[in-house]
């Protein structure tokens, strides 16, 4: 267990967060800032790659936003990518750096990255998925040794909508690095590829057997991902997804994630699709 | 386990001591319905009553329950967890209600234990009364097997017409007796009239299922698309009312509040409800069920099935509130009969072709 | 958090009753910091001052006139964010129930021989004529709800008004319901927020506070129908608060 909930554990509440420095603030796109994070007391979030936290602004509420920096690059600090979409959300955008802001976690299941070391790795992030997936492509690179070919397919609406512009560039440039973008709605500088994530596809060579694909974005996305991934012959249980929910506890207690019989922040909320494919709320 | 017995003229002196070292919640009579509420003298309490509004989960999971308390000006201390609790006896539980709360301990225990909520499991005392008579006509405990107490009662009381025979099931239980004089130790009419009014309980109930309860997570699964969810989103109002009374719904949300100086204020839990349109809605404005028939039928999965799957516990104990708050006569009996009806046909249909 | 200086708001009254403001004018003396937190610039109902340079503006009352449009384009010019205060404004209320009529039939019953001098238009909820940023609901507003809404001004965000219906509410109370003592209530279908005030005190609600976003309309009507309301009976309620958005409705086809 990760030290942070260790000690939510033996304080007195599960809800109460731990208030933690902003130390930077960076404007990504015009709706998502990436906000570094500094735990108290030379703590370390512990976390896996697909895990989230519950961020609080006081006096407005709770968000669970996905951790968006890898375990291999946490050092006492932490990234969270966040969009501007409700009143948590808003008030985020409006701290600067030396504010306060209040953490619980990290919850849920991340990605089983063991069980993905000497395989193909596939990454196919839409949108904002590129947040939660980050953690996990640094965590690979950061390990590149032990794992086989890996693939980027990057798709947004727009080119003003691209996450993490600097790493794009920079895995660009790798050569151990197979990076795809595509844009749905190009702007009149934009060269590279026109069309939905799916129109990546063709581009790429997999090895079935071998590869792990790991997917995130809007829920409209996941069916035609999926489509993509069977058709080359993915197995199913090496398809992982990340599921957003409105995890309002992250603790398995309140009810609003529940997808069927599943609490996405307990048992979620990375899931194999052999895992859900039955389960019939979650796509 | 002992047995005890109380002479019900003995009642009122056990309550009026009860009331001076506790706060006691009973079943009592507000304009003609029953509620649990706080009980003052052993008049206001109402043993023989039928079913109340809400459920007992009120007092263990409070409408409204501050978490946290902050104030983001101060620099040593900007948030305090908040937990208060009182010694509290909640008297008269019916066996349904019972097997609710059992869930409910479940739920807030396993995983990350809910402090907020064993602070004060942990100061009630539980005083269960056997069910002799079918309590509305919307139950169906009996059918749900939540007709017979739980071991999670503290005390439980069993009315033997002039007297209650009292079972203690823990210390908290036996320290109500402590020194009460009137309280004896039971004579053999005493356990022949509890064996007579336990034996003879049963005939007063009705089995409402048409099958067995083991079988409805099974139904359920092979009703996900039946239309009778269709038919039932056209006819629920969408208020919610069903999962509020319900005393195995425990869903909440959190809201924060500030006083006017925007930096101190508090975090509470409020009663939530599947039932409300925003419950399942993400950020971005994604409704994962967006129609009453999705909501529907998520409530009705989860009282038959999620529950069973996740705890092992029955997530509907037959209490019937639902029904009788349900202005459009959606019922969980009628509901899960008319699926088990819907599936059968087709099983009586190859049987037939097979013989 | 805290805000610099004190946000300066402005009230300002169409076609109503003025109750809402008063309800304000309540709030005022029961929640007195909130004069500590917000500067008042304009309030006929209150004071004779007149500023206009505020930021945000509470609109009270129904957009009855042509004329009206004038004023409230020029409120919103000014105003960084526009609240409409209680069902008239919200909703346009009770005024709506005369564009059920012909408004030039309606205009020569109420101003007889002088109609052709009065200036009359169909019936709107401001909305119908300006962006409003949000709305209290309510007839008249509640005032904890006031309250609550200047506080989330206050923090930059929006009034988070209730979505879910007054039944919810009433149920939490543990009231017995209406209907089972052979009365009717417009619960099931009306937005919460006030506390079910109204069936608390064993009267029906009438939908003050509008509709829920997804009302059962059919299934509803067919609930007063068994509790014995007569289909014209069930129409004149929904339409006493409620006409603009039952109109709305049926106009873009999916009531009933």
């Amino acid at each position: 267990m990760s030290p942070l909930l260790q000690e939510i554990l033996e304080t007195s509440s599960i809800y109460k967060p731990t208030m933690m420095l902003v130390l930077d603030v960076r404007q990504v796109t015009q709706l998502e800032k990436l906000f570094t994070i500094e735990m108290p007391n030379g703590l370390s979030l512990g976390h896996k790659p697909g895990q989230f936290v519950e961020v609080s602004v006081l006096g407005i509420g709770e968000a669970p936003i996905s951790i968006s920096s890898s375990p291999s690059r946490s050092n006492g600090k932490f990234e969270l990518c966040v969009r501007r979409a409700g009143s948590v959300t808003s008030a985020l955008h409006s701290l600067n750096p030396g504010d306060s802001v209040g953490i619980r976690g990290p919850f849920g299941r991340g990605f089983p990255i063991d069980r993905f070391r000497g395989k193909d790795i596939l990454f196919a992030p839409g949108g904002l998925g590129l947040a939660p997936l980050r953690s996990l492509i640094n965590e690979v690179l950061d390990d590149r040794g032990n794992f086989g070919r890996v693939t980027i397919l990057y798709g947004a609406r727009n080119p003003s909508e691209l996450l993490f512009t600097d790493e794009l560039v920079e895995w660009e440039t790798r050569t151990d690095v197979e990076l795809h973008v595509t844009v749905d709605h190009p702007d009149n500088d934009w060269t590279g590829n026109v069309g939905v994530i799916t129109t990546l596809f063709p581009k790429i060579r997999v090895h079935a057997r071998n590869t792990i694909a790991i997917t995130c974005g809007p829920p409209a996305m996941y069916r035609f991902v999926l489509v993509e991934l069977l058709g080359k012959g993915l197995l199913e249980g090496n398809i992982w997804l990340s599921l957003e929910r409105r995890m309002k506890c992250g603790v398995g207690k309140c009810g609003h994630c529940q997808m069927n019989h599943i609490y996405t922040c307990q048992d979620g909320p990375a899931f194999s699709y052999a895992e859900i494919k039955h389960v019939e709320e979650a796509l | 386990m002992s047995l005890k017995i109380l002479p019900k003229r003995g009642l009122s002196d056990w309550v009026s001591r009860l009331i001076t070292e506790y706060r006691v919640v009973g079943p009592k009579l507000m304009k003609d319905q029953y509620i649990f509420g706080d009980i003052h003298s052993a008049d206001d309490l109402a043993l023989d009553y039928s079913t109340t509004i809400l459920p007992p989960k009120k007092i263990l999971l409070p409408q409204r329950e501050t978490l946290i308390q902050f104030d983001t000006a101060s620099s040593s201390q900007p948030i305090e967890p908040f937990i208060e609790t009182q010694a509290t006896i909640i008297l008269g539980v019916h066996t349904c209600d019972m097997h609710a709360i059992s869930l409910l301990d479940q739920i807030f225990l396993e995983g990350f234990p809910d402090q907020h909520y064993l602070a004060r499991r942990k100061n009630i005392t539980l005083v269960s009364i056997e069910c002799l008579r079918s309590c509305s006509e919307h139950s169906f405990c009996k059918s749900m097997g939540t007709l017979s107490v739980p071991e999670t009662f503290d005390l439980h009381l069993t009315d033997l017409g002039n007297s209650y025979a009292l079972e203690t099931g823990s210390k908290k239980g036996s320290a109500l007796l402590w020194s009460m004089s009137a309280v004896r130790d039971p004579t053999n009419g005493d356990y022949r009239q509890l064996q007579k009014v336990m034996s003879e309980k049963w005939q007063s109930f009705n089995y409402r299922l048409v099958f067995d309860i083991t079988e409805l997570p099974s139904l359920l699964a092979l009703s996900y698309d039946n239309t009778l969810w269709d038919e039932i989103g056209d006819r629920c109002l969408g208020c919610g009312a069903c999962t509020i009374v319900c005393p195995t719904c425990y869903c909440f949300n959190v809201i924060d509040e500030v006083d006017f100086s925007l930096h101190r204020g508090a975090r509470s839990r409020v009663w939530d409800s599947c039932q409300l349109d925003r419950f399942a809605t993400v950020a971005g404005g994604h409704n994962f069920r967006v129609n009453r028939s999705d909501r529907q039928r998520h409530r009705f999965f989860r009282k038959g099935k999620y529950q069973m799957e996740a705890y092992g516990l029955v997530g509907c104990v037959g209490c019937g509130r639902c029904a009788q708050s349900c202005l459009v006569h959606i019922s969980p009996v009628e509901v899960f009969n008319e699926l088990y009806r819907r599936q059968s046909p087709i099983t009586s249909l190859e049987q037939e072709v097979t013989t | 958090m805290t805000s610099l200086s004190k946000p300066k708001i402005a009230f300002f009254d169409f076609a109503g009753c003025e109750g809402c403001q008063l309800t304000v004018i309540d709030a005022l003396q029961t929640d007195i910091d909130l004069l500590n937190v917000v500067e008042i610039v304009q309030f006929r109902e209150a004071m004779s001052e007149k500023g206009d340079d505020y930021t945000i503006a509470f609109i009270e009352g129904s957009y009855t006139r042509f004329s009206d449009k004038e004023r409230l384009i020029a409120i919103r010019d000014q105003a960084e964010i526009v609240i409409a205060l209680g069902a008239c404004a919200h909703l346009s209320g009770i005024n709506a129930i005369r564009n059920l009529q012909s408004t030039a039939e309606v205009r020569r019953y109420v101003y007889g021989d002088h109609a052709e001098h009065f200036d009359v238009s169909l019936a709107k909820p401001i909305s119908a004529v300006i962006h409003v940023d949000a709305f209290i609901p309510g007839c008249p507003i509640d005032r904890q709800e006031f309250v609550r809404a200047v506080k989330a001004l206050l923090q930059g965000n929006l009034p988070d008004i209730p979505d879910y219906p007054v039944c919810v509410e009433c149920k939490l109370k543990e009231n017995s319901c209406l209907f089972w003592y052979g009365k009717t209530c417009q619960g099931p279908i009306t937005r919460a927020g006030c506390g079910a005030l109204c069936p608390s005190l064993g009267t029906g609600c009438v939908g003050c506070r509008g509709l829920i976003p997804s009302p059962n309309i059919s299934s509803f009507k067919q609930l007063m129908s068994e509790h014995g309301t007569s289909e014209a009976g069930i129409e004149a309620k929904l339409k006493l608060f409620m006409t603009h958005e039952i109109l709305k409705s049926e106009a873009s086809g999916d009531g009933n």
